[in-house]
């Protein structure tokens, strides 16, 4: 088997064995060494695939391109994160009775098996299977959603799976109708479906019917990334996942799902010209900005806040790509790539601070924390000062490429808005976390949150810190290398 | 030309299955319709796959027939059976009014269907004008009915009516994704079922319109 097939079959043997019943200490190692093997694995698939011709498999059905080498390595980074923050999560719910062994195993299955159709998504090369990846990830995630099995987690496990089929109803449909305008040229196999295909065709695609597919296939796709108008399971999901699990679907989810849009745009690209496809992301992105802002503003739950930071997020990156010149599409994987490194500290620590504080309410956590909860709290303010995009961290820089080359470009208009939106959205994010972290204590007859101790969620979190600051002053020329490779993949290299 | 207008009339059919499904309350009468709508889409798929020879189509008819024509209805009646729910509440919009809709949609779809390549002539006209249709209709009943088992039928609609389009206006998706997609929507189904059994034991009810709790 080729190092391509291993790194997929690899997280697939950590959920079969996660389903088995063992000791605790096993299942931990199995969940967190499986996890570190596929990263392992995916970061030499990266690399074989910057030494020589990108590899592939099943007649280039998976096939790894500068882009896919690039959401890949990301992927399995935030999946090995994420088994290790949940060695401590787990082992704290289930001192307090949470989590049963039933439901244990499942976890021990269900993350695995998340990574996996992550890492598939990212080296689809065939639009099929890449929907069908994708809609794994959704059901894996809906069994995730409902993991504490609350009236609150049913609710967003029924919209989540409700409004996620919709999309994704809608992106295959686009799939469908972007096979039929190629009818006949294509040819009938699987090979068909091709995006390498797809796009060495696209001057002979049937242009309506592309038009059509396009826009199905990017709301379709926009839905599980999370950009508005289809947003509104996010807040929900990533209030009731439990933590390890919500920073999967608001990192690798959002990365897949961007992978997806981006195929998508550049098939349309080749085919229509710039204008169509990015006209449209640009609308989007702009769209989940502004959004975002009123929602940040009135947010009365952590993590509910961490999911319309998100929607912000995707939507900036949405901004980055359809604004469409190079140095905007570098910011925009440049912006992905910190959010990456970003995102799991924040998810971590307010995570600690919701399970300290047995809720993720405002009204019940807050206000002080920094007074009770000291290292938990500070974590997140630093992890707020990153998210927000203050200098001198990496998102801040991000946002800064894709704004400049805003400027210079034809769309003023449009960017002015979205920066008037940033500023918005950057004191709202402060407004809120400094009304939880700072403000007066709550007099001492409220709820004392559990104590904190040093432990290995308390060890992840900190790793992720490191990581998050560290990746502003110093990335790896490895991941440099990605990040280039896939802007040469949107500026059509092949 | 005898199968071309085999092919208009199944999926004439399958509109009409559509149509009935908007107008009916009962809930075991709406399954049998779209148990039924989906074996009229298998019919669509073995008579274009007789004509062209393309066996690949065949085996996906067999596929929709066995799966969402006798599997998922079993399914779903058997969900409905033991939680003992039979009829779909006063939906938001009253029946007339929604038929009216679904007729404006109707015409929608099928202006919509001219714009396609090969979309404007012959049987494919029909079938993609059908399927586009079918498409909207089922967004319809998704935000006007307020019973889960009505919503996860309304997708169902959806997903058929996407396969129609697939038969209209491409030779037949590749049979290994036709296959992966199919895998897809069981396990989906199931899950909706699942889901169905706990929210009924939670609220002691199957209106959606319960789960109203996160906001904001």
């Amino acid at each position: 088997m080729t190092l391509l097939l291993w790194t997929l079959t690899v997280p697939l043997l950590t959920a079969l064995v996660g389903v088995v019943p063992l000791p605790r200490w096993l299942k931990e190692a199995n969940l967190v060494w499986g996890l570190a093997l596929t990263f392992l694995l995916s970061m030499a698939t990266a690399r074989q695939f910057l030494a020589g011709p990108p590899p592939t498999a099943f007649e280039e059905a998976l096939r790894v391109d500068g882009l896919s080498a690039l959401v890949l390595v990301l992927s399995a980074f935030v999946g090995l994160l994420s088994g290790a923050y949940s060695v401590g999560y787990l082992r704290r719910n289930e001192a307090r009775g949470l989590v049963s062994p039933w439901r244990r195993r499942e976890f021990d299955a269900l993350v695995p098996l998340y990574v996996f159709a992550m890492l598939l998504v990212s080296v689809s090369n065939n639009l099929g299977i890449l929907w069908i990846a994708v809609e794994i990830t959704t059901l894996v995630s809906v069994f995730l959603v409902a993991f504490h099995n609350r009236d609150t987690s049913l609710e967003a496990a029924w919209k989540f799976l409700v409004l996620g089929s919709l999309g994704l109803a809608f992106a295959l449909l686009g799939t469908v109708l972007l096979f039929a305008s190629g009818r006949g040229i294509l040819g009938e196999g699987m090979a068909g479906l091709n995006w390498t295909r797809l796009v060495d065709l696209a001057g002979r695609l049937h242009p309506l019917t592309l038009k059509l597919g396009v826009v199905f296939a990017l709301v379709g796709y926009g839905t599980k990334a999370g950009l508005a108008p289809i947003h509104t399971w996010k807040p929900d999901a990533y209030r009731e996942a439990p933590s390890p699990a919500g920073v999967l679907m608001a990192v690798g989810m959002l990365n897949g799902a961007l992978y997806c849009l981006l195929r998508v745009h550049l098939i349309s690209r080749a085919a229509l010209g710039p204008g169509f496809s990015g006209g449209l992301l640009l609308a989007l992105g702009l769209l989940s900005v502004a959004v975002a802002t009123p929602f940040i503003l009135i947010q009365w739950n952590l993590k509910r806040l961490l999911a319309y930071s998100s929607v912000e997020h995707v939507g900036i990156m949405a901004v980055g790509v359809g604004l469409g010149t190079e140095a905007a599409t570098f910011g925009a994987l440049l912006h992905m790539t910190y959010h990456t490194f970003a995102k799991p500290l924040a998810f971590f620590s307010a995570g600690t601070l919701a399970q300290l504080h047995s809720s993720s309410d405002f009204d019940e956590i807050g206000p002080g924390t920094l007074a009770r909860t000291p290292v938990a709290s500070a974590l997140f303010m630093l992890a707020a000062v990153i998210m927000t995009g203050s200098p001198p961290f990496g998102l801040f820089f991000s946002e800064m490429t894709i704004l400049k080359a805003g400027f210079a470009g034809p769309h003023t208009a449009a960017v002015g808005v979205f920066l008037a939106c940033l500023v918005l959205l950057f004191c709202g994010f402060f407004y809120q976390v400094g009304r939880l972290v700072l403000g007066e204590q709550p007099d001492a007859a409220a709820r004392v949150p559990d104590p904190e101790r040093f432990d290995a969620g308390s060890a992840t979190t900190i790793l992720a810190a490191t990581l998050a600051v560290v990746s502003a002053f110093y990335l790896p020329q490895g991941l440099l290398d990605l990040i280039h490779a896939a802007v040469r993949v949107v500026e059509g290299a092949r | 030309m005898m199968s071309q207008d085999l092919v208009i009339l199944f999926a004439a059919g399958m509109l009409v299955t559509a149509y009935l499904m908007v107008g009916q309350k009962a809930l075991f009468t709406a399954i049998r319709l779209y148990a039924l709508q989906s074996m009229l889409l298998g019919g669509v798929a073995i008579v274009m796959g007789l004509t062209d020879h393309r066996w690949h189509l065949l085996a996906g008819a067999a596929l929709t027939i066995g799966l969402k024509g006798v599997g998922i209805p079993w399914f779903l009646m058997r969900v409905i059976d033991r939680i003992g729910i039979r009829r779909e509440i006063e939906p938001i919009l009253n029946v007339p009014a929604s038929l009216l809709i679904c007729l404006g949609l109707t015409v929608v779809g099928y202006r919509v269907s001219t714009g396609l390549a090969d979309g404007a002539e012959g049987a494919a006209h029909h079938v993609i004008g059908v399927s586009l249709s079918m498409l909207l209709m089922g967004l319809f009943l998704m935000v006007t009915r307020r019973k889960a088992v009505t919503q996860i039928l309304a997708l169902l609609t959806v997903e058929n009516a996407v396969f129609l389009v697939a038969l209209g206006a491409t030779t037949g998706m590749p049979l290994i994704v036709e296959l992966g997609i199919s895998f897809d929507v069981i396990v989906a189904v199931l899950i909706l079922g699942v889901l169905v059994h706990r929210i009924v034991d939670r609220f002691e009810s199957m209106d959606v319109s319960h789960l109203s709790k996160l906001k904001g």
